[in-house]
């Protein structure tokens, strides 16, 4: 792995940390603004249009599915522990990311895997 | 050379004596002629030269010239083909080699740019193992090959350059030939090539390409260049001329020194967790087999940078997907020709302060074999920052395996044995993990438009998997799927990178690669960024004119996706938003249709694919002409990464 490409999925990794996560904590988010931002605020570009991820070799940049506190969200948004661009309230307001939030917890499951026979070991 | 073009012997020894002379005659009127003689001469209004018969004795053909002696050792040294756009400044080359050599081995490739010829160059030697011979003019020809050239300098590629030139001023014509001549032809891009010369003479000239030849196979690796005389080229070769073509060596590779070798195997036997990481390693079929054989004595972890292919995808000891927490866990790594080792051994943040942090242990032992400490180069940065390594050999690494493998089997003993077992089970459970891991992942935004690189790598997986396939482009664009998802085991299923990161390489060097596998029946499929095809899309003309069946798989994400992130980036870091952040750094207005340029160029173009559900059928629909003999590009619309 050249890691020359790789600096934008370590950058995020911390990510997909974060177990116990509950929606509920969140402010109320509008999903349908929530893509929008998702989609013209450049989340997509390293975490691709419906959060899969994408940029490195390893996992780290899928935010689909994963359980994500919202205060956990937001402090990552703000002060990312690693190399993620900071997004600061002049940029995303607060509710801004909770709408983007909002959008992340909407997304459907992936097709089930036994589902894609390409994909079959 | 068919023998009515042949003057016979006693015409043509009476030519050369007479060219100069009558060349001169022509030119200036007579009485000037002994004072301004003329090779080339300058059309000037003359009415005498202009309206009288021409004289009688000036020469106005030639049997044999300077270029096909040039010609004899060029198809001496053995290249296939040849690629150039043509250029004065090597016409009697190109016409040598064409009639003269008829134009068979080396065979004229036609290019329409030069870094299109020596990027395919590149491709082309990463699958057969030989160099590609490429013509440019001296000047701008090799202004235009520079970036290629610079790419498979950092990739340790060689290509064997021979460029036109004119050196006496006398001999020039006025205008062109003086823009595309150059004092010292070869200095801009004597930073990163081997070794250049520019002959004096024919018998100079024979010498200095054998030369050349040997010490470019000579690892590491490198391009060298040729600089052939326009006037060397069209002259009538020397009356007295003893030419003769030196013979061209077998290179013996450089092996690592045996105690070197020896300490290296007794800390790999002895070492608790040690790390293999391989990076350019693999050059031969031989590298990776002999690899997955120190692995499995050792049951140790290998990381795979893909450089090259050096260890089967699929192998159990294949840890690549957690190449940083090996290396952290490390106590013994050893790097097999490695472009980067401090990157390994490290992690750097790219922060308004910038940092980096030792991600080995302290105390872990680091071995390196590789032919980079061979031969370096001042100017251009490429060799990376100085890792901290404790015993660095000096070797070609594959040619020093067999011997490091022997010594590591002789010290393993029974006690030894069962813990390798041990740990090779955990890493293999890993691997499975990691494997599961990313089949999962996949399946994330599956059927989403733009489609996902993860579902364009499986489609294109699901076609060719039963097929003696080969992928001749980078994968790091596409987040690496085709390691992540395909079993890859044989050194042509992956070629590595461009070397340099120079845009541009992609393109030509997969249908370099291609041309190279047409002789061997593969299917050459390539994953084509968008960005990169734009620099050199006339090679796809190249691959229609000269049939190189290729499946050009456009990743068309639409932009410039790498920069893009980069410009979220500086904008995120000055509180500014985002949303200019696509102003320079996007394709998307007016979208480009490849498909139709395609076309355009002579080749099969379909899409642009933007639903999933209509990319298997592309792809098989592509893949059938490919295997009829077309090259073929299927453009897919896809998401940045």
């Amino acid at each position: 792995m050249k890691i020359v490409h790789a600096g934008f999925a370590v950058a995020f990794a911390s990510f997909a940390f974060g177990a116990c996560a509950q929606a509920q904590d969140a402010p109320k988010g509008d999903a349908a603004k929530g893509k929008q931002l998702f989609l013209a605020d450049g989340c997509s570009y390293c975490h691709g249009t419906v959060g899969q991820g994408g940029g490195g070799r390893g996992p780290g940049l899928r935010i689909a599915q994963q359980p994500i506190p919202f205060a956990a969200f937001i402090n990552q948004l703000r002060q990312p522990a690693n190399e993620m661009p900071p997004y600061v309230e002049a940029v995303l307001s607060e509710q801004d990311v909770a709408d983007i939030f909002a959008y992340i917890q909407a997304l459907p499951p992936p097709p089930d895997l036994k589902s894609i026979g390409i994909l079959a070991n | 050379m068919p023998k009515k073009d042949v003057p016979n012997e006693k015409r043509r020894r009476f030519l050369k004596g007479a060219t100069f002379a009558g060349a001169a005659a022509l030119a200036v009127p007579r009485g000037a002629a002994a004072q301004a003689p003329a090779r080339n001469p300058v059309p000037l209004p003359n009415r005498v030269a202009e309206t009288a018969p021409p004289a009688a004795l000036e020469p106005l053909t030639l049997g044999k010239s300077g270029s096909d002696f040039m010609v004899d050792v060029i198809k001496s040294l053995g290249f296939e083909y040849m690629a150039a756009n043509p250029a004065s400044s090597f016409r009697g080359l190109h016409e040598s080699l064409i009639n003269y050599g008829g134009n068979k081995s080396p065979e004229f490739l036609t290019c329409s740019h030069e870094e299109i010829s020596v990027a395919m160059g590149h491709g082309y030697f990463k699958i057969e193992g030989k160099p590609l011979c490429v013509f440019a003019h001296g000047a701008v020809g090799l202004q235009h090959a520079t970036m290629a050239l610079y790419n498979a300098w950092c990739d340790r590629v060689p290509v064997y350059m021979v460029i036109g030139n004119i050196l006496d001023a006398t001999m020039r014509r006025p205008g062109v030939e003086w823009n595309h001549t150059v004092q010292d032809a070869a200095a801009i891009v004597r930073d990163y090539t081997k070794w250049d010369d520019y002959p004096a003479s024919l018998q100079h000239y024979a010498e200095s390409s054998v030369r050349a030849y040997k010490i470019m196979m000579t690892p590491p690796h490198g391009s060298v260049v040729i600089v052939a005389d326009a006037t060397m080229q069209e002259d009538p070769i020397p009356e007295n001329a003893k030419l003769r073509i030196p013979k061209l060596p077998q290179v013996a590779l450089p092996q690592g020194d045996s105690a070197a070798v020896a300490e290296t195997a007794r800390l790999l036997v002895n070492a608790e967790s040690p790390v293999i990481i391989a990076d350019r390693y693999a050059r031969t079929p031989t590298a990776s087999k002999h690899l997955v054989a120190l692995a499995e004595v050792l049951q140790c972890a290998i990381v795979d940078t893909s450089g090259r292919l050096n260890m089967p995808s699929r192998h159990p000891l294949n840890q690549s997907s957690r190449a940083r927490g090996h290396v952290a866990q490390a106590d013994l790594i050893l790097g097999l020709e490695m472009s980067d080792f401090w990157n390994s051994l490290n992690s750097f943040k790219d922060g308004i302060h910038r940092t980096s942090r030792h991600i080995a242990k302290v105390n872990a032992r680091t071995i390196s074999i590789g032919c980079g400490d061979l031969y370096t180069k001042s100017n251009y940065q490429d060799f990376q920052r100085y890792a901290d390594i404790d015993l660095a050999i000096a070797a070609d690494a594959e040619a020093t395996m067999p011997e490091l493998i022997e010594a590591v089997k002789k010290l393993v003993n029974g006690e030894q044995k069962a813990a390798y077992e041990a740990r090779g089970k955990k890493l293999a459970a890993n691997h499975h993990a990691d494997f599961e891991r990313s089949r999962f992942d996949a399946t994330f935004g599956w059927d989403d438009s733009p489609i996902t690189t993860a579902r364009l790598c499986a489609e294109l997986w699901a076609q060719i998997r039963n097929e003696d396939w080969s992928l001749a482009s980078p994968t790091s664009q596409v987040s690496y799927w085709p390691q992540r998802l395909w079993t890859m085991d044989k050194p042509y299923q992956f070629i590595g990178d461009g070397g340099g990161m120079g845009i541009g390489y992609a393109a030509s060097a997969s249908v370099g690669a291609a041309l190279a596998n047409r002789s061997h029946g593969r299917l050459t499929v390539a994953l084509q960024p968008d960005g990169d095809l734009l620099m050199t899309i006339g090679v796809l003309w190249t691959a229609a004119h000269h049939k190189i069946p290729i499946l050009s798989v456009m990743h068309n994400n639409r932009g410039y996706h790498q920069e893009l992130m980069h410009v979220q980036r500086m904008a995120d870091r000055h509180m500014r938003g985002i949303d200019r952040a696509h102003i320079g750094t996007t394709l998307r207005d007016p979208p480009i249709d490849y498909a139709k340029i395609a076309q355009g160029m002579g080749i099969v173009g379909i899409g642009p694919i933007t639903d999933p559900k209509d990319l298997a059928p592309a792809l098989k629909q592509g893949i059938a002409l490919v295997k009829a003999g077309e090259p073929v590009l299927v453009d897919v619309v896809t998401q940045g990464r």
